[in-house]
């Protein structure tokens, strides 16, 4: 990297908020995906006026600038393919405003996830968007990748809970200010566009969030069943009521015995899956649904279901969900989490066909997902270090997805297209399709160095800075 | 201003979609007009590919098209800058999927919402868009107006449940965005930069949507209030307990006279009146209906009363219809919907009657979500004008001929009328974040409907640019004349 753009981000920002040594670097050359790419340099900004300063150092010396919170993401969003600037958000982990009257919260991006519902438990009010990282992710990640969650099947993923941003345009650097902390947009509905945009078309730099009011009642049930099929027919009946309970997770028996041998919630070791259900709301409808909800799992099939007595037994249960790519983690050298989404009642067959994937390719697949709105996440265990083994976990995840789309889903529910599924995107999208999102990043990232090569195929992007991907070695996790 | 279209012109359209499905006499035309424009020709589109064709065809001869459909809304948006062609998609209203186990919808944007309402309905399932001029609106005008709803509320916006779009740009090409699962985050949304751009982007061909089981039982509940302060205390209260109504109305008295409330449920006519729906199973209605009486005592309510079967679908339609109320009794009226924090509300309730009195205008004030950040309809009219005789559907057409009866005066008035509303709305960042959805001609001309550009404007320019950039669709209707 030219040394004269290092020389000038260090006078921007002070010595300590510019990284450019190998050593210190090699930290940021990974996310939660199975890709890496290293950065050339990585700079602390502290304010929105430090991330318009570096937008037009990035600019002006044409070097590729990515974002990153905390690095916890799943598709390659924070990695800087084309090399260049990383800007992390750290230092910017402020909340500015609690403005509780009107439900909402004025962040900056680094704010961990968590860190907002903490910040307003006091006042019965939460940040409702729950990825499982969110000890760790932060609110500027969940804004560029559009994050989900378990409990994103009642009340929506982030976009849904971002009413205002302020952004830093690529061109120039200026600041802009779309939507508020009013609900109702007005003239066209850019932070609509913005969120889930992956970080293509600007920089995040203030959220305006909306706040939740905690439930009166909550209920955790747990449904263990002998067969896979019981659980999938159970969430299609589910959903075919109308119920609609605020998390709906399934967790297959082989990935609940290694859970359980990590965190011992006290999930059963013998059964083939388990439904992890919940329901939110009034004293009234709470009990209504759980006992519906009951009925409907033990009519299809469910050798018991079990309703979380307490707080310390909801919270062992969610220990488990939550922390279950950890516990997997310690099994396999690497593995691989998939993303798609299918239409809810074609879950069965779904699961059924990623069985036959993996008995034909040879790997083991667990299945730990958002059973309720369709969203899988096979989870593929590998080893790197055998050669072709990568390769061939890719075709397998390929197979899985070509699936989805078959049933009419999607390439992605909540982690994003990145890097991992840019050249999958015409499964889904037609070249018009595509022409017209290349003409979106176009017009707000011009000169193309706003997070290049991430969403949209190569070869495709208008104004798309043309540097080659990183040989395919380099993407194997050590 | 408007360069008539040759008839050359006209002919080739009629060559693309053949003579019956183009419309060229006049009379027919008189029911497109827009601010007193009159396209040159209508023409209904069989499918997205003869939308395509007959936008490259707009592209290359440099006509102005614009879409519509029930063509309830049609005098909502800016005078149109140019305006050749009516693109009826009214015929284009099947509903491609409907898969209720899965709870999701496919349809096309001609579709009346009351029919479909009524296909859910015999799945136990509904779309939580319940809009003005009921029997007219279509999908697509619905999401091109990003028409209110009260049910907005608990369910949020179109932009909450609509899952994608198939649309075609204004350069003719077919595109999408979104799918039609409940979660996907594939590609950019720009499905949502549709929703509410009065067709000024692209012709919405098809809209996914998620759908909603119905509650086994629906009860609205009115209570009534000597000030709006103790009405809007009530409303906070309401809003920050554990019910989850779906429909939380705040009616200063002239909306409750408007709206027929007043008539409904008696009491004083100078009282405010708060309308709130609830909806779930029996026991769920019960503990609202429980609950909502103490509350409204407690806040000093002067009567509370529950509504059930046809009276409480009347007092839900009487809030939903506000708009075509208002336009009813006063076709010149102005109506602007402004976005409001809990304070701004406040603010405004207090205010409105002043501003209305000091112009020598009538006023009514609706404010949807009442108590948290909700929707304000702010409705004006010259005192001097007459009531007129009701007339469901022909209201559109009497506020576009009652503009021209407008004085200069009245026309003045109400243009002072609308800033000082707007200033007394401040929200966050310092200005009212508000637009006016209906108003007499006249005044279109003489102010920015949807306020002075702000910062974001020149994002917008670019996303026309982005869409539109030869200016085909809709040309001057939207926000700063896009």
């Amino acid at each position: 990297m030219n040394p004269k753009l290092i020389r000038e981000l260090q006078n921007l920002l002070g010595r300590d908020a510019v990284l450019s040594a190998r050593e210190d670097l090699l930290l940021y050359e990974y996310d939660g995906s199975v890709e890496s790419a290293r950065p050339d340099c990585v700079v602390f900004p502290s304010s929105t006026r430090d991330v318009s300063e570096i937008m037009r150092l990035a600019k002006r010396f044409e070097t590729p600038l990515v974002g990153r919170g905390a690095g916890t993401g799943l598709s390659g969003g924070a990695l800087p393919r084309a090399g260049g600037i990383v800007a992390v958000f750290a230092r910017m982990n402020r909340i500015l405003e609690i403005d509780a009257e009107s439900r909402r919260a004025v962040v900056q991006p680094g704010v961990v996830n968590l860190d907002i519902t903490r910040a307003v438990a006091h006042l019965g009010l939460y940040f409702a968007p729950d990825p499982s990282s969110q000890k760790s992710c932060t609110i500027g990640g969940n804004v560029s990748e559009n994050a989900g969650g378990p409990h994103t099947l009642a009340y929506g993923v982030t976009t849904n809970h971002v009413t205002g941003l302020e952004i830093v345009m690529p061109e120039d650097g200026r600041v802009v200010r779309i939507g508020g902390k009013s609900a109702e947009p007005l003239g066209y509905d850019l932070a609509g566009l913005m969120v889930g945009s992956e970080g293509t078309l600007a920089m995040v730099t203030e959220i305006t969030v909306r706040l939740s009011r905690a439930p009166e009642a909550v209920k955790t049930l747990l449904a263990v069943y002998d067969a896979v099929d019981d659980a999938t027919e159970s969430v299609v009946e589910i959903t075919r009521r109308g119920i609609t309970p605020a998390a709906c997770e399934m967790l297959d028996g082989w990935t609940l015995r290694t859970v359980e041998d990590f965190v011992h919630a006290g999930f059963p070791r013998d059964c083939a899956a388990v439904l992890l259900l919940e329901v939110e709301g009034l004293l009234e409808a709470v009990d209504e649904q759980a006992a519906e909800i009951s009925e409907v799992c033990r009519a299809r099939g469910a050798r018991e279901v079990r309703v979380a007595r307490d707080a310390h037994e909801r919270d062992l249960l969610w220990k488990g969900r939550k922390n279950a790519f950890g516990a997997i983690g310690r099994l396999s050298p690497s593995y691989y989490v998939l993303d798609g989404v299918i239409p809810r009642t074609r879950l069965p067959e779904t699961l059924r066909r990623i069985e036959e994937i993996g008995r034909a390719s040879g790997f083991r697949i667990g299945n730990i997902f958002h059973a309720g709105d369709g969203n899988l996440h096979p989870l593929i265990l590998f080893d790197p270090r055998h050669p072709g083994e990568f390769e061939r976990v890719v075709a397998a995840a390929r197979a899985i997805i070509e699936h989805c789309i078959a049933m009419g889903g999607a390439l992605t529910g909540e982690h994003g297209v990145g890097m991992e599924k840019n050249e999958l995107m015409p499964l889904m999208f037609t070249p018009e399709d595509l022409t017209l999102m290349g003409r979106v990043r176009a017009a707000f990232n011009s000169d193309g160095l706003l997070n290049p090569q991430k969403m949209l195929p190569l070869g495709k992007g208008c104004g798309e800075l043309r540097v080659l991907p990183q040989s395919v070695g380099s993407a194997l996790p050590a | 201003m408007n360069q008539n279209p040759s008839g050359t012109q006209v002919a080739r359209l009629e060559q693309l979609l053949g003579g019956a499905r183009t419309i060229t006499d006049s009379a027919s035309l008189a029911a497109y007009e827009i601010d007193g424009m009159r396209p040159a020709a209508a023409v209904r589109a069989a499918d997205a590919a003869e939308v395509a064709e007959l936008v490259r065809l707009a592209a290359a001869e440099g006509l102005a098209v614009i879409p519509c459909s029930g063509r309830s809304k049609l005098a909502v948006g800016g005078v149109p800058a140019r305006y050749d062609v009516a693109l009826d998609l009214s015929t284009l209203n099947r509903v491609i999927s409907y898969d209720p186990g899965d709870l999701t919808l496919s349809v096309e944007p001609g579709a009346q919402l009351e029919d479909l309402q009524r296909e859910l309905g015999r799945h136990g399932q509904f779309l939580p868009l319940e809009v003005a001029f009921s029997e007219r609106a279509t999908v697509g005008g619905a999401i091109a107006t990003n028409a209110y709803s009260p049910l907005r509320t608990h369910f949020g916006s179109a932009r909450d449940f609509v899952l994608g779009m198939e649309f075609v740009t204004g350069l003719g090409e077919i595109a999408k965005s979104g799918g039609r699962v409940v979660k996907n985050v594939t590609g950019y949304d720009l499905h949502k930069l549709l929703i509410g751009s009065l067709g000024t982007l692209a012709v919405i061909t098809r809209v996914h949507f998620r759908t909603f089981p119905r509650p086994a039982e629906r009860r609205v509940f009115t209570a009534e209030f000597g000030t709006a302060r103790a009405a809007l205390e009530f409303c906070s209260e309401v809003a920050a307990s554990a019910l989850e109504p779906w429909a939380l109305e705040l009616l200063d008295p002239g909306a409750a006279e408007i709206s027929r409330l007043a008539a409904q449920s008696g009491g004083d006519a100078r009282g405010w009146r708060v309308v709130i729906a609830a909806a779930g199973s029996a026991a769920v209605v019960e503990r609202h209906a429980r609950d909502l009486e103490r509350m409204a005592r407690e806040a000093g309510a002067a009567r509370v009363e529950a509504w059930t079967g046809a009276e409480a679908a009347r007092c839900l339609r009487a809030i939903r219809e506000f708009a075509r109320l208002v336009l009813e009794r006063a076709p010149g009226a102005t109506i602007i919907r402004i976005a409001l924090l809990p304070t701004s509300s406040a603010a405004l309730a207090e205010r409105i009657a002043g501003i209305a009195d000091s112009h020598s205008l009538d006023a009514a004030l609706a404010i949807g979500a009442a108590g948290s950040v909700g929707t304000g309809y702010v409705a004006l009219w010259p005192r001097s004008e007459k009531r007129a005789e009701a007339s469901g559907t022909s209201a559109v057409a009497a506020s576009a001929s009652s503009a021209d009866a407008a004085t200069d005066d009245e026309t003045a008035s109400l243009a002072a009328a609308v800033k000082e509303v707007l200033e007394s709305a401040v929200s966050d960042g310092g200005a009212a974040r508000g637009f006016v959805e209906w108003c007499p001609t006249a005044l279109k001309r003489r102010i920015p409907l949807w306020g002075e550009a702000r910062e974001d404007f020149v994002l917008m320019q670019r996303v026309k640019q982005i869409f539109d950039p030869r200016g085909v669709l809709a040309p001057g209707r939207y926000c700063g004349e896009l």
